[in-house]
């Protein structure tokens, strides 16, 4: 009975108000949400010290622009190799190297070959189309007609953590190497750095 | 005479060169965007080249005031037409140490964008409501 009172006789001026504004809201197309929102994407995201979105993506950005101002590997063919997670915490690489990969493809600067994760379902695709025998032979894609890459993108991740009574202190390192696959030599190297600092 | 034809040649110079300051800060302003109006950061000057077909640009950033201040930032990339280009950047935040002049150096995403604004915003930066 007390909630109904109190809940009334808030209701009641906002229910004067919005007829005095002559103006009402709309319902939004929403189910739920009352803790639940979405954030932007793209914010610096600050939680915790731990490697984050924000890291993801600014070092995937940086190692890429820095990637298209190489001339020689304009529309040359990139493969993704190994980036080894040396820090002490779980890091999935493989997304920074994805990530890098993407920005690249949308440079249009460079072509991207099948790594060795995408190699498994390369091959069996090609051997379903042509060894299943379900398939017109006129219409499948051939064997051996696959390109090798000229360049491999390699790397790792390191990071430094220092902690005191006060403060935790953390170093990360992004080093990747683009390696010519026919002779060897480094093509370009490039290393980012990200500091992190928090309050204990 | 000899000094007259001097005097008129520094004229002409500094008449030049007020005239390029001024284009420099017309096209200064219409690249940046603030979110606010940043109190302690100023933006210097913004240079534009083109390298590898890619856009380079540097921005030279100053903090006016004794004590550190944060700045989040990142760029918009702008085709021929106008169109956004390249997808959206995440924000980056700098750290710029009392009265220290820092850069931000940044490369254009694809080769299609040709113009760019940069998007500003501090923890200090103040709105006026009545503007």
């Amino acid at each position: 009975m007390t909630r109904i009172v109190s809940l009334s006789r808030v209701a009641a001026p906002a229910l004067v108000l919005a007829l005095l504004a002559g103006c009402t809201s709309t319902n939004s197309p929403l189910i739920g949400g009352n803790n639940v929102s979405y954030g932007d994407s793209k914010g610096v995201e600050l939680v915790t010290n731990e490697f984050g979105s924000t890291d993801l993506q600014k070092l995937a950005e940086s190692m890429a622009r820095s990637l298209t101002q190489v001339p020689s590997i304009r529309g040359k063919r990139m493969t993704l190799s190994e980036v080894q997670n040396k820090t002490s915490e779980y890091i999935d690489t493989a997304e920074i190297t994805k990530s890098i990969r993407v920005q690249l493809m949308k440079s249009g600067s460079v072509r991207f070959v099948a790594d060795v994760s995408g190699m498994n379902t390369q091959t069996q695709e090609l051997m379903r189309q042509n060894q299943s025998g379900m398939y017109d032979k006129s219409k499948t894609k051939k064997i051996g007609k696959m390109v090798g890459a000229d360049y491999r993108l390699e790397g790792s991740i390191s990071s430094i953590v220092k902690k005191s009574s006060s403060l935790k202190d953390v170093y990360y390192k992004l080093s990747l190497e683009l390696i010519d696959i026919e002779t060897g030599e480094i093509a370009w190297a490039d290393e980012q750095e990200i500091r992190k600092t928090s309050r204990r | 005479m000899i000094f007259r034809s001097l005097g008129r040649a520094a004229l002409i110079a500094a008449l030049s060169f007020g005239a390029s300051a001024v284009a420099q800060a017309d096209g200064l302003e219409s690249k940046i965007e603030q979110l606010g109006q940043l109190d302690n950061i100023k933006v210097e000057a913004i240079r534009v080249v083109k390298r590898n077909d890619f856009l380079n640009i540097q921005a030279e950033l100053s903090n006016g005031s004794s004590s550190n201040q944060t700045l989040f930032y990142r760029f918009k990339w702008l085709d021929g037409s106008g169109f956004q280009t390249g997808g959206e950047e995440g924000w980056k935040t700098l750290v710029i140490y009392g009265k220290q002049r820092s850069t931000i150096q940044t490369v254009a995403p694809t080769m299609q964008a040709v113009d760019f604004r940069i998007e500003l915003q501090s923890p200090n930066n103040t709105v006026n409501p009545f503007k």
